[in-house]
């Protein structure tokens, strides 16, 4: 009877395809994926392409010269000339988006802390760069010096290869969180319904008295639980690549970038995605077989659902880099390699750490749990 | 033969003022079973019958006491114990998901019954039970009778030596009640061992051979239902069990 494993592996795979709640969590929360992926993207755009006319009422307290309104035309800029009071009303309730006073020759740009004054800030900024760049021209011709020669005196040209793009890493970073978090939510409701769901229905009375050995059982329910939230992942992964893609296409922050996975950065996301699948699923049935109820089970889960994804996310804003003690520490090692992976760098060091790592975890924890399945606590605990 | 000596089992139960105290739900309780033997287990709800019946199917573990079954013990032969043994109870639930054919064919598997005898004996066990017209629907469609049909088609799958049914009739019809007291007698006559509680008296006067009354979590009385009745010097089972407990009462 070597194969009791499979006989409950079949049996739960069996029962949870059959029900609709299993079926449409394993389903399901991977079609969100999309929407976060071009939600975030549009979101990014609109912060990034803001339209000139949205930032470029600048105020001033003085008359300006020819000269002055010259250059404020030509950088599209919408002056308003009034008194600094009447500047400062204006400012706060949004008419101007910042204003310039002037004192002989310092001149104060005046804004607040909203996004619109950083952009028109940097509008004001141009201006001035200008207006200076005019005045000094003035002042060496008037000078008879050579004005090119003095002002150009040095030339900065700028060759910057765009490929660590800020916001290519933040997506795919972003779409790999929620990856994580749709596998261990959509852990949970099996593991709970393969345990204490089983006791809840009474059918794990029938089950114990079947000449299983309870290394079978569990491993059985680890099994069609990992394959499950697999299932999930995978989808998340596929759905994320898509998404991926069109966003490519779609959004101008991608410009010039690709943010298409290599086949071999596919392939470790895909082992990273199994691993985790499997340790999820090993601490959600572990969590779940020490719980009396369905409701017990399923509030004890929810904890994971967080430390999941938000130890990572820290890491992830922290920037910190990849190194054997991390690869070790579950959850944040995958993030950490597959941010590595993304960015085509594939170290097997780190990656068979956090496979043993893994391995080494799914092994106590399900030990622990079949232990206890000897003992009555399970049945009555 | 099985054979359990001296079961005992302590529970924790918490009082009025949530203190916790033990208590022996089964306080030394001895059986011998022969082949082609009906034990009946009879006694009052909270006797300890169900606590007794568990232990010998392995779901329990005895505080103390012994459990072996043609001389193999749960501790070194638990799965093949486990694969000779049919346990039902009256409120044995099974796989809603699953049909009646793909849950005996699961049994068949765990059981370790031949691939090619599988099929012919669960078609053979469905026309007996009666079963055809449900074979392939969901066990969550049928009604409590038939899911009761279903549960001893399963007990019967593997041909098992022993049954253990805890109050396998209580909550059926008469009828349906009657499909398991039939299927009890049939295999007796195959030699099978039977250990059968109920708190049905008049039902264990029919068929056990042998009677344990407990009460309590101790053996009251045992024999035949005669043996019995004479030595309450009652007529039936049920005045024979009031009046040993009246003695129990007395002596409180
Ligand atoms: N798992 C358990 N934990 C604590 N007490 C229990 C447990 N199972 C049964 N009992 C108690 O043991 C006593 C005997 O119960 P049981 O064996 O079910 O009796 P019966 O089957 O004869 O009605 C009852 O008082 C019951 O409350
Ligand atoms: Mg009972």
């Amino acid at each position: 009877m070597k194969n009791n494993m499979f006989n409950i592996l079949k049996k739960e795979l069996r029962e949870m395809f059959r029900d609709k709640k299993s079926l449409s969590m394993m389903l399901i929360i991977p079609i969100f994926i999309p929407l976060l992926v071009i939600g975030m993207s549009a979101l990014f755009e609109s912060e990034i392409n803001m339209p000139v006319t949205d930032y470029n009422t600048i105020g001033f307290d003085y008359e300006l010269t020819d000269v002055e309104k010259n250059i404020i035309e030509e950088l599209e800029i919408n002056a308003v000339i009034d008194t600094v009071e009447n500047l400062g009303e204006q400012l706060e309730s949004g008419e101007i988006d910042l204003y310039v006073t002037k004192e002989n020759n310092v001149y104060t740009i005046n804004g607040d802390d909203s996004d619109t004054t950083t952009y028109a800030s940097n509008l004001a900024e141009s201006y001035f760069n200008a207006y200076k760049n005019y005045l000094q021209r003035e002042y060496l011709v008037s000078h008879n010096v050579l004005s090119d020669e003095v002002l150009n005196i040095i030339v900065l040209e700028e060759n910057i290869t765009v490929e660590e793009n800020y916001f290519a890493s933040y997506i795919i970073s972003y779409a790999f969180f929620f990856i994580i978090m749709a596998i261990t939510v959509s852990a949970t409701y099996p593991a709970t319904d393969a345990t204490a769901g089983e006791k809840e229905r009474g059918t794990l009375e029938t089950l114990l008295t079947f000449p299983i050995k309870s290394k079978d059982i569990i491993i059985g329910k680890f099994l069609s639980v990992s394959f499950s939230s697999m299932i999930t992942g995978l989808l998340s992964l596929i759905l994320t690549v898509i998404s991926l893609k069109i966003a490519n296409h779609m959004f101008t922050i991608y410009e010039g970038i690709n943010l298409m996975l290599s086949l071999s950065s596919l392939i470790f996301a895909v082992i990273v995605i199994i691993a985790y699948s499997f340790l999820i699923s090993g601490l959600c049935i572990a969590i779940a077989s020490k719980s009396k109820s369905f409701k017990e089970a399923q509030s004890a889960l929810t904890p994971l659902t967080f430390i999941s994804f938000f130890p990572s996310m820290i890491i992830f804003m922290m920037g910190i880099t990849t190194t054997n003690l991390y690869a070790l520490i579950p959850f944040i090692n995958y993030t950490l390699i597959f941010t590595d992976i993304t960015s085509g760098i594939i170290n097997y060091t780190h990656i068979l750490l956090m496979l043993s790592s893994t391995i080494i975890i799914i092994a106590v924890v399900l030990k622990i749990i079949i232990k206890e399945y000897k003992s009555e606590k399970v049945l009555f605990g | 033969m099985l054979k359990a000596e001296n079961i005992k089992k302590k529970f924790v139960k918490l009082t009025k003022k949530k203190e916790r105290i033990e208590f022996y739900a089964n306080n030394g309780i001895s059986v011998e079973a022969h082949d082609g033997e009906i034990i009946g287990i009879l006694g009052p709800n909270g006797a300890g019958k169900t606590t007794f019946l568990r232990i010998i199917a392995g779901i329990l573990e005895p505080t103390s006491g012994t459990v072996t079954f043609d001389e193999l013990n749960y501790h070194d032969n638990e799965t093949e114990i486990k694969k000779n043994i049919a346990y039902l109870s009256g409120n044995t639930k099974i796989y809603n998901t699953l049909s009646c054919y793909e849950l005996l064919h699961m049994c068949a598997d765990i059981y370790g019954v031949e691939k090619k005898d599988a099929e012919a004996r669960i078609l053979e066990i469905s026309k007996t039970l009666d079963m055809d017209t449900f074979l392939y629907n969901r066990i969550g469609s049928l009604s409590t009778g038939q899911t009761q049909r279903v549960n001893i088609a399963r007990c019967l799958i593997h041909n098992p030596k022993y049954y253990i049914l805890d109050e396998a009739t209580s909550g059926l019809d008469i009828i349906s009640s009657q499909i398991i007291l039939n299927f009890i007698k049939n295999e007796k006559k195959k030699g099978k061992t039977i250990l059968y509680s109920t708190h049905y008296m008049e039902e264990a006067e029919n068929i056990c051979d042998k009677v344990i009354m407990i009460n309590k979590g101790v053996i009251i009385d045992e024999g035949t239902p005669e043996k019995i009745k004479k030595d309450t010097k009652t007529t039936n089972l049920r005045d024979a069990f009031f009046k040993l407990i009246e003695g129990d009462n007395y002596e409180e």
